[in-house]
């Protein structure tokens, strides 16, 4: 598998069809005696600036302490989770339940839904 | 839907959505100032257009992703970044001009200044987007822009000579003002040749729902549609040669192109223009808002449609409530919307190496489109595109200072 | 490529700061003559509205006036500037006299002004000629 064409930027679903975001990053394990092996995916706004620049990383990171859902740093779903890897990759998860959404749902409760015509109410957060 | 009804209204959609205020501006500019001699630049523009739009919609029919999937993924983030910035920045700006078109539609129409018209035409371009669908964003606006088929009526009232017109769709230098004749032809094919369009294009395939059944339509609607499309952009031209020329009027202030039908068309032809304006300039509205709020959501991977309810793919949704409400600022403020669409289309043409060079790639990638890749010809005409645009890029600059 | 685009700002900008040439001005005084005397002809024939005829006079009106008042900073060489000033005020006052008669719905004073104004429309063309030939 090539990381970078197959993995990196990809759209990742979840088992419920939702679209949690795009790979922002990947931590791999680096063993002195084994093949490196990817153990997560990063996904998060900070990962993201960092791979423009690291400062637009910190910029990023102070931000969202202002404002937004509070979060200690980016998303990292195991690798285990993956299920299929194509032209999006699909995730044995619940996106609720990873935090990759986190922002959609704070927009959506804090803004979206207090404008008429928004939508329902959402589903409280478990 | 049969197959033969969908290429209809594909068509007919293409038609009335063709003409903008950046293509109604730009084409009575040429026409006020030069006759017939730069036809030619929106045959061009057409052109390049034709070939674009057809891939963007070959490829979200075959791969099943948008442009802008496609260029995160094959591009990553860092160069995905600098296109987001100066896409979004120059669509942004031709929001600005399109919102100030409905308000100056409104103005000649009604008399009230279009500052006025501002928040309540941002209001109701954002309530259209909020409540309704895709669907009855494309379809409804466009075929309401169908009142823009008046340009042609008047044209053709007015007898254009046809041996002049032929020869005006060939390339030739102006006497005098060159540098003027310049930044006209650069403004026709920043207006023509839209990024935002492709972007919208391959988005409403998805849409859609299209596959790869869908690529003979797609070569139809795209061909016929922008055909057609660039035919009333010409209309508008032939109209401000032949009324406005002989008087010396060029088309400086939105006052002056209003009076473009009013030689043809006595008893409406003011007021089709008004109202076609108002409908050209309210579906480019639309569909330049739901073009930057797609290129956030698919760049980043967000959910996102326009079918969905706004609670439902929230940040979509904020996205276009943000960048419409900061769009009536200026206008609020005053600042003349001619202006504002005489800068978008020069930085739109200068933006647009930006937007066609990562395509080029993508078109040739087997990985998105297998057997589907571009063929020679459409390499060629985008190589060609890739090549004028560059060359606009590099002189719009300069003509802007000498001939605006 | 991308250092370009930085540049297009502040070079708009200073495009905003150019002077226009004699002749550009001359032509820009034609073009909005042309525009009174175009709107004007469409208000007698019921084609165009009052209010949108009557701001387009006005319009037409407070470009002249900044036009005229650049143009005779620095007027051209060989042009008689008092001739030129004169039928410049002169047509001024027609267009903003044909605004007041909108208002009023006079149709026939209207016309005459109008009459007048294509008549001053000559004399200024006549100018634009001599400065464009000159240059």
């Amino acid at each position: 598998m090539k990381l970078v064409r197959d993995v990196l930027d990809k759209q990742l679903i979840d088992r419920e069809n939702c679209e949690m975001g795009r790979v922002s990053g990947l931590i791999m394990h680096v063993g002195e005696k084994s093949q490196p092996r990817i153990t997560h995916i990063v996904i998060g706004g900070e990962t993201l600036w960092m791979r423009i620049h690291p400062m637009l990383g910190r910029i990023s990171k102070r931000l969202a302490r202002w404002w937004g859902p509070k979060r200690d740093g980016p998303v990292r779903i195991p690798w285990s989770r993956v299920e299929t890897v194509g032209r999006d990759i699909k995730l044995d998860v619940r996106a609720r339940e990873t935090g990759a959404i986190d922002w959609e749902i704070w927009i959506a409760r804090h803004i979206i839904e207090h404008i008429p015509g928004g939508g329902e109410k959402g589903e409280e957060e478990e | 839907m049969s197959k033969a009804l969908q290429i209809a209204l594909g068509i007919i959609t293409s038609i009335g959505g063709f003409l903008e205020i950046g293509s109604v501006v730009t084409a009575a500019q040429a026409g006020a100032a030069f006759g017939y001699q730069l036809l030619w630049a929106i045959l061009l523009g057409v052109l390049c257009l034709i070939f674009l739009v057809e891939m963007s919609g070959r490829l979200a029919a075959v791969s099943k992703h948008t442009i802008v999937d496609a260029m995160r993924e094959r591009f990553g983030f860092p160069f995905f970044s600098i296109v987001l910035l100066g896409i979004v920045l120059v669509a942004f700006l031709v929001l600005v001009a399109e919102l100030g078109g409905i308000g100056l539609s409104l103005q000649i129409l009604t008399g009230i200044g279009f500052p006025w018209w501002a928040i309540p035409v941002s209001f109701g371009v954002w309530a259209l987007m909020w409540k309704g669908t895709f669907s009855l964003i494309e379809n409804g606006a466009s075929l309401l822009g169908l009142f823009t088929i008046a340009f042609v009526v008047a044209a053709v009232k007015l007898h254009p000579d046809g041996a002049s017109t032929a020869h005006g769709l060939l390339p030739t230098f102006p006497g005098e003002d060159k540098a003027k004749y310049g930044f006209t032809a650069v403004s026709i094919l920043g207006a023509s040749i839209s990024p935002y369009l492709m972007y919208f294009y391959s988005s409403g395939a998805i849409e859609d729902e299209w596959d790869e059944s869908y690529i003979p339509i797609n070569r139809f609607i795209a061909t016929f549609g922008m055909s057609f499309g660039g035919l009333l952009s010409m209309a508008v031209l032939v109209a401000a040669a032949l009324a406005l020329q002989p008087k010396g009027i060029d088309v400086d202030k939105f006052e002056q192109a209003a009076l473009l039908m009013t030689t043809a068309l006595p008893k409406w032809g003011f007021y089709l223009f008004g109202i076609a304006m108002l409908f050209a300039c309210l579906g480019a509205a639309l569909e330049i808002s739901l073009a930057i709020a797609y290129f956030f959501a698919q760049g980043l991977g967000w959910n996102w449609s326009e079918n969905l309810q706004p609670s439902k793919d929230a940040r979509f949704s904020f996205v276009y409530t943000i960048i419409i409400f900061l769009a009536a600022i200026p206008l609020v403020m005053g600042v003349d919307p001619i202006k504002v669409t005489l800068m978008g289309m020069a930085l739109t043409a200068a933006t647009l190496p930006l937007a066609i060079v990562p395509f080029l790639f993508l078109m040739n990638d087997p990985i998105y489109l297998g057997e589907h890749r571009n063929g020679w010809i459409s390499n060629s005409v985008v190589a060609i595109v890739i090549l004028i645009s560059f060359v606009l890029a590099v002189v719009s600059i300069p003509l802007q200072v000498l001939g605006s | 490529m991308i250092l370009k685009r930085p540049l297009v700002v502040p070079l708009l900008v200073i495009a905003a700061c150019k002077s226009p040439t004699p002749a550009e001005q001359m032509d820009s005084v034609i073009s909005w003559l042309g525009t009174a005397g175009m709107v004007g002809d469409a208000w007698l024939r019921h084609t165009t509205p009052d209010k949108y005829t009557r701001q387009t006079l006005e319009l037409s009106h407070d470009t002249l006036l900044q036009i005229a008042d650049d143009l005779l900073k620095s007027p051209p060489s060989g042009i008689d500037t008092a001739s030129l000033d004169s039928v410049l005020t002169r047509s001024r006052g027609r267009v903003a006299q044909m605004a007041r008669l909108v208002e009023a719905k006079d149709a026939p004073g209207f016309s005459t002004q109008l009459d007048s104004l294509r008549a001053d429309q000559k004399i200024v063309k006549r100018f634009s000629d001599g400065i464009e030939s000159r240059q």
